[in-house]
């Protein structure tokens, strides 16, 4: 499937060893470098702390040259190369000019939501700008495009794509070097927050400037035919890599099956997320066939930022986790997903929370592959993105929006406890912000954050523990909540127990209480009401008998787990000083083993 | 006047001392004793001679706080603090560095989950009292912790930045209460917002605060005991000085305090020759390491991750901005099961050493592809201390890099090996990059100044890759660290948030509060050095409205905002390679920098008499990797070449400790403070 994205069957020419070498880390240094800049300069916190962007060189065939090591995962399955090769589409060759620069956010291409925005500039073998070889590409997550709710892509219930905001099918924002100011304009206009916005496009502008600077010096250096070869010979290494870490797979078809509650508009209906995996020899295909019909609210995503995303990034997990990546990284992947499925919707569906179900879905495709290679996976983990976001007036008049999102417990493996708190399997270096500048910014305190105890996933190893917030509001404020999985909630392995699940509550000041519930959209909240939110717990890993009683001892003197579940889920009797009561854990063990 | 200056590193103990009434510099170098570095430190005096007893100045940089926090040596550490709060330390920031691993894991925080108290109280955000805390609660914890026999406790509440009386006051009570015990503060040591950051930063302070104690009171004890009647001072990571008092408590202000001195050295002799822009350049035996210097300063960066971004965590102070990388003398090249050549980050390390160690070393190692190629003589390494084996070299190189690529031959054993340096070059050249292109800099505007072991073997390779026009290579760079610790001044950083619009409306309330910062950083310097000469240094962390991250402007003597604001676009410009004109800026923290010198030697004195007579010159035969062949290279011994002495490369000058490579194409000339300058051809 999906022909362009394909490798060139061999590398033209040869390269001697170390020249390719040199060449591996001077093109992984574009991108890197590149990626400091645009998130130091950034005004959204979705960009400097949440680092949702991405930033590559493409080749004119819309392949990934290299891309940056920072970043969010999701967005390797190419969102920069196809949005050049629509922009292919669009432009004739002979209307792409050097110092020309388009941006792209055209729900049909990727399929998210319309807040990430790709821009992109050609760069040119010669200096005359007849030969185009390549395109230095970044993607960033812009604050606000319009659309119903403030942050556009913050919706529950949108039902069509013109809901969530502005569209731009590769449109030049500088032509030959020069900006279009009719561009800016609209831009301006369509954005609730155009100081930011403008800012970051501006970033964005220098960054793809600066690449392209880059990469033409590496070109100059060491000539158009060397660089494609390196490149091309790196695709194949990588290939080669992935696709001996397939082989390394036994043969068969793997399955696994979850699902999420609703999609924030039928709320009876779940998603379902029905998986299987086959093996077969270096083949790695993931078959979409059973999953959902595209549903109505804002929780579908195009066929590439949607199945392929997931299954690319779920397949990276599980081959080569270790290695830059570029084209040939997922070359043994296919994908089986026909259209109109709520992961490769149709055009016009709603998009705005294309992200929430990916993590469930990577999740789904680990656990389908754990009797595989039950030494590659860790047992689900929270599993959701769990926006949360607080949106008002300042005392100045300004409009605020503060958004937050889950971090919560991942699961459990052989021989360690799940780790975290971490986001979700979707995200990497995503920084949570910081309390003392929510507080200092909004009007919001935050009474606590820390562990909830007994939320991570019973077992011989333990699941990652869910994470407590608790906010109290200062000033009349509208909520948005978004979380999908309740009841699928992190699953154990190997006989290991489930994490919890999430719960969101608020306790208005006149003591009426709210919730629990998983999603409110702009939900008022008045002085000194109060929002509880609790993420997940990461699954366990084999049977919570089997876990040595010291362990349990000491889950219990730091509080991560209480002493009735000490005793009631892993048959450990814990005295007061913390200490094992082994006369009376084996007791519990053992009526436990009589039941089994 | 004299001055001693020793420092600890992990192979070897250099010291370097300095007396004026004789004008001389002498250095001693021994191997580091683990069981107790004091050894190791008297050691060098011993062996060259150099008496202790009497007045003088006692300079120490040594990396027991870096290696405690790595190694996890210290336990019984406790944290206080804000009630909600105990789990910040733990859940850092929430964040994966390395996004593809399933298994990744943060390293463990230093204090666990049992041994971390809340205290009812709490700030608000803007610094305003919600509830104060009760001394009836902390006497409560400080028995407990008494009970526990606790040897040191961090105190870190929210919001304390911006009001530090809560935090202050309970550590006051927490002392009152346990005498014994090592108490600090969040706040003592920075008054950066970020929760997390400032708490990690007070955690580690306390967890190497015990150690600490012991080893500056053993060493204390150790040089009174040899009649030492002056002064002792240890190397900061901020690239000065602090007074043994200051560094008891706060200990975490020493935790790069190795790579210092080098930089120290790179920026005095930049000074005094007169060359504005210096990129110093330190290769060792694991690792090289890079700094921008830039009218004789160089950059601290307010933060530092102890075990690197991916797994470790971070601390706040000023630390001297250097970049390392994995590749060094030792670093071993390998192929992995695609055949792919990488260099590093493992390192053949002292045992066994590199092959031609002939130490039983198997792989191959930078300074094996150097003695394949020539550029180092089997018999003058470390003064002809060490005879190289180059059959040894040769060997593992064929064994690990030639065979498996199905090469064979002589020509293609000295290619290979000169790829194994073509790619540490390049991995230099990237350290290189990110100390000067990442900051708007442009390395052929620099000198490349370089020390360390391997420096000067391989600053011609590095600065041509970069287009650097000149390379310095100072008298004794393999000892350079010990002796631009001898030039270091008593240095203190003070940084404080302070959120303001650059408006007129503001510039009063920033003048002020530089001036309180001043007359703290005065009052404490006079305290620790008894000096009143203080240089003042103002500086600004500056943004555009809505950003977060923000850039260090130098704000001197600004007349207006108009003025600031250009001295930040300016900045900003040669960074990013943008400005945003219609946006507002603003003042996120105030920094100021007090200096004050306690002696300093001559930098003429740091090389004997120019000599007289006819340098000696052999020849011999060495692989440049431009030529494709081994070219007949004059041979020079550093000691025998007098001032102004000039020759072309390609050549090689040898001295103790490093051996300077002149390539094809370029020239030197042996300047007036005895260094070595390099006009590199073709750059």
């Amino acid at each position: 499937m999906a022909d362009h994205l394909q490798l060139p069957p061999q590398p033209v020419g040869e390269i001697d060893p170390i020249t390719l070498e040199i060449l591996r880390h001077a093109l992984q240094a574009i991108p890197d470098e590149i990626e400091s800049d645009v998130s130091r300069t950034a005004y959204s916190p979705l960009i400097y702390e949440y680092k949702d962007y991405a930033i590559g060189l493409i080749d004119t065939e819309g392949r990934l040259i290299a891309h940056s090591r920072g970043g969010i995962p999701l967005f390797m399955a190419n969102v920069l190369g196809l949005a050049i090769l629509d922009g292919l589409v669009c432009y004739r060759r002979d209307e792409i000019h050097p110092g020309d620069v388009f941006i792209s956010n055209w729900s049909e291409t990727f399929g998210q939501h319309l807040n990430n925005v790709t821009m992109y500039t050609p760069i040119y073998a010669d200096d005359e700008g007849r030969e185009l070889i390549a395109f230095m590409a970044v993607l960033t997550h812009w604050m606000d495009v319009g659309g119903r709710y403030v942050g556009s892509s913050a919706s529950n219930d949108t039902t069509d794509i013109w809901q969530e905001g502005i569209q731009f099918r590769s449109v030049k924002i500088r032509s030959r070097g020069e900006p279009v100011p009719e561009m800016y304009r609209i831009i301006e206009i369509n954005t609730r927050f155009p100081e930011m916005v403008l800012g970051d496009l501006a970033a964005q502008l220098s960054a793809c400037i600066k690449g392209r600077a880059l990469y033409e010096n590496l070109l100059r250096r060491y000539g158009k035919d060397v660089v494609t070869c390196a490149t091309h010979t790196i695709w194949k290494q990588s290939a080669e890599a992935a696709a001996a870490a397939v082989r390394s797979i036994p043969d068969g078809t793997y399955q696994a099956s979850a699902f999420l509650d609703n999609d924030g508009v039928v709320m009876d209906k779940r998603i379902i997320i029905d998986i299987s995996v086959k093996i077969d020899g270096e083949r790695f295909i993931v078959d979409f066939s059973n999953v959902s019909e595209q549903v109505r609210g804002p929780f579908n995503s195009g066929y590439f930022g949607g199945g392929m995303s997931a299954a690319r990034l779920a397949f990276k997990y599980l081959t080569t986790p270790m290695e830059a990546t570029n084209q040939g990284s997922f070359a043994p992947l296919e994908i089986i997903l026909p259209d109109g499925k709520f992961m490769s919707a149709r055009p016009g569906a709603a998009l705005a929370r294309y992200g929430s179900p990916l993590p469930t879905v990577i999740d789904t495709i680990l656990k389908a592959m754990a009797p595989a290679v039950p030494e590659r996976v860790i047992a689900a983990h929270h599993g959701q993105a769990g926006s949360h976001r607080f949106q008002g007036k300042l005392d100045n008049g300004r409009l605020f929006s503060n958004l937050d999102t889950a971090h919560g417990g991942w699961g459990a493996s052989q021989g360690r406890d799940g780790a975290g708190p971490f986001k979700t399997v979707s995200h990497g270096d995503t920084r949570d912000v910081p309390v003392e500048m929510q507080e200092s910014a909004y009007p919001l305190r935050i009474d606590h954050i820390g562990f909830k105890t007994d939320t991570g996933g019973p077992g011989e190893f333990r699941g990652g523990l869910g994470v407590e917030k608790r906010y109290t509001v200062l000033n009349a404020c509208n909520l948005t909540v978004t979380f999908v999985r309740h009841d699928c909630p992190a699953w154990g392995l190997l006989g290991g127990g489930g994490g919890s699940s999430a719960i969101i509550e608020i306790h208005r000041a006149s003591g009426e209480k709210l919730g629990p519930f998983l999603k409110v959209c702009d939900i008022e909240l008045w002085k000194d009401d109060r929002v509880v939110i609790i993420t997940g717990g990461g699954g366990g890993y084999k049977s919570a008998h089997l876990r040595d009683p010291q362990r349990v001892a000491g889950d219990v003197m730091r509080g991560l787990v209480s002493t009735d579940a000490a005793r009631g889920i892993y048959g450990v009797a814990i005295t007061p000083q913390f200490t094992v009561d082994e006369a009376a854990t084996a007791r519990l063990r053992a009526a436990a083993g009589d039941l089994l | 006047m004299r001055i001693f200056a020793v420092d600890t590193g992990g192979t070897f103990t250099d010291m370097a001392a300095y007396d004026s009434s004789q004008n001389r510099i002498v250095c001693s170098k021994s191997l580091t004793t683990y069981d107790d570095l004091t050894d190791g430190i008297l050691t060098t005096f011993d062996k060259s001679g150099v008496v202790l007893a009497g007045e003088g100045i006692f300079k120490h940089g040594t990396t027991i706080v870096i290696n405690a926090l790595l190694q996890r040596s210290a336990s019984g550490i406790a944290l206080v603090t804000t009630r909600g709060f105990r789990d910040v330390l733990e859940m850092a920031r929430g964040n994966r560095p390395v996004p593809f691993d399933l298994f990744y894991e943060r390293s463990a925080p230093l204090v666990p989950r049992e041994l971390r108290y809340e205290i009812d109280e709490r700030m608000d955000g803007q610094g305003k009292v919600l509830r104060p805390p009760r001394r009836d609660e902390v006497d409560a914890l400080a028995g407990e912790l008494k009970a526990l026999g606790i040897a040191a406790v961090a105190v870190s509440f929210l919001n304390s930045y911006i009001n530090p009386e809560h935090e202050q006051l309970v550590g006051e009570w927490l002392r009152a209460a346990l005498p014994d015990v090592f108490v600090t503060c969040g706040t003592d040591l920075t008054r950066e917002w970020y929760e997390y950051e400032r708490t990690a930063t007070a955690a580690a302070n306390a967890y190497v605060g015990p150690q600490m104690n012991g080893y500056v009171r053993l060493l204390g004890a150790k040089l009174t005991y040899r009649d030492f009647t002056g002064k002792f001072y240890l190397m900061g990571s901020n690239g000065g000085v602090v007074s043994a008092d200051r560094a008891l408590r706060e200990p975490i202000m020493l935790v790069e305090s190795g790579p210092v001195g080098g930089c120290i050295g790179a920026a005095a002799y930049a000074r005094d020759l007169g060359i504005d822009n210096v990129l110093a350049f330190d290769m060792g035996g694991t690792t090289a390491k890079c700094a921008l210097i830039e009218k004789g300063q160089f950059d601290v960066k307010p933060v530092y991750y102890v075990g690197g971004y991916d797994y470790g965590f971070p601390v706040r102070g000023a630390v001297i901005d250097i970049v390392e990388v994995s590749a060094g003398g030792g670093s071993i090249a390998w192929l992995d099961e695609t055949r792919r050549l990488h260099l590093g980050p493992r390192s053949a390390g002292s045992t066994p050493g590199p092959a031609c160690y002939g130490r039983g070393g198997t792989e191959p190692t930078i300074t094996d592809a150097n003695a394949v190629l020539g550029r180092i003589s089997p018999d003058a390494f470390l003064g002809g201390e060490m005879h190289l084996d180059i059959a040894a070299a040769q060997r593992a190189i064929n064994d690990k890099i030639v065979k498996p690529y199905g090469l064979v031959g002589e020509s293609e054993l000295l290619r290979m090996a000169a790829g194994m340096i073509s790619i540490a070059t390049v991995i230099m050249a990237g350290s290189i990059k990110r100390v000067s292109v990442e900051r708007g800099r442009d390395p052929r505007d620099y000198a490349l100044f370089a020390y360390g072991g391997g420096g000067p073997l391989h600053a011609v390779d590095l600065a041509r890759e970069l287009h650097i026009p000149t390379v310095i290579v100072p008298p004794e760079p393999g000892n350079f660290s010990a002796i631009g610790m001898l030039l270091a001044d008593v240095r203190r950083d003070r940084a404080e948030t302070v959120i303001l619009p650059l408006v007129d409306a503001s510039l009063q309330r920033i003048g002020s509060e530089f001036q309180r910062l001043e007359a703290l950083l005065r009052e404490e310097l006079q305290s620790e050095t008894g000096s009143s000469e203080i240089a003042t240094e103002r500086q600004a962390e500056m943004r555009y409205r809505g950003q977060v991250h923000s850039l260090l402007t130098p704000c001197q003597n600004f007349g207006d905002v108009a003025e600031l604001r250009r001295v930040f676009e300016d900045l900003y410009l040669r960074r990013y390679g943008h400005v945003e004109q219609k946006n507002p800026v603003e003042i996120v923290s105030l920094h100021v920098i007090g200096r004050t010198s306690v002696g300093k030697p001559d930098l003429a004195s740091l090389r004997a008499e120019s000599p007289a007579g006819e340098p000696s010159r052999r020849v011999c035969m060495v692989y440049f990797a431009g030529s494709a062949a081994k070219l007949a290279t004059a041979v020079y011994r550093r000691h025998e070449l007098p001032d102004g002495f000039t020759a072309d490369g390609p050549a090689l000058i040898q001295e103790y400790g490093s051996t300077t490579l002149v390539g094809v194409g370029d020239h030197f000339t042996v300047g007036r403070l005895g260094e070595i300058r390099i006009t590199v051809g073709g750059a």
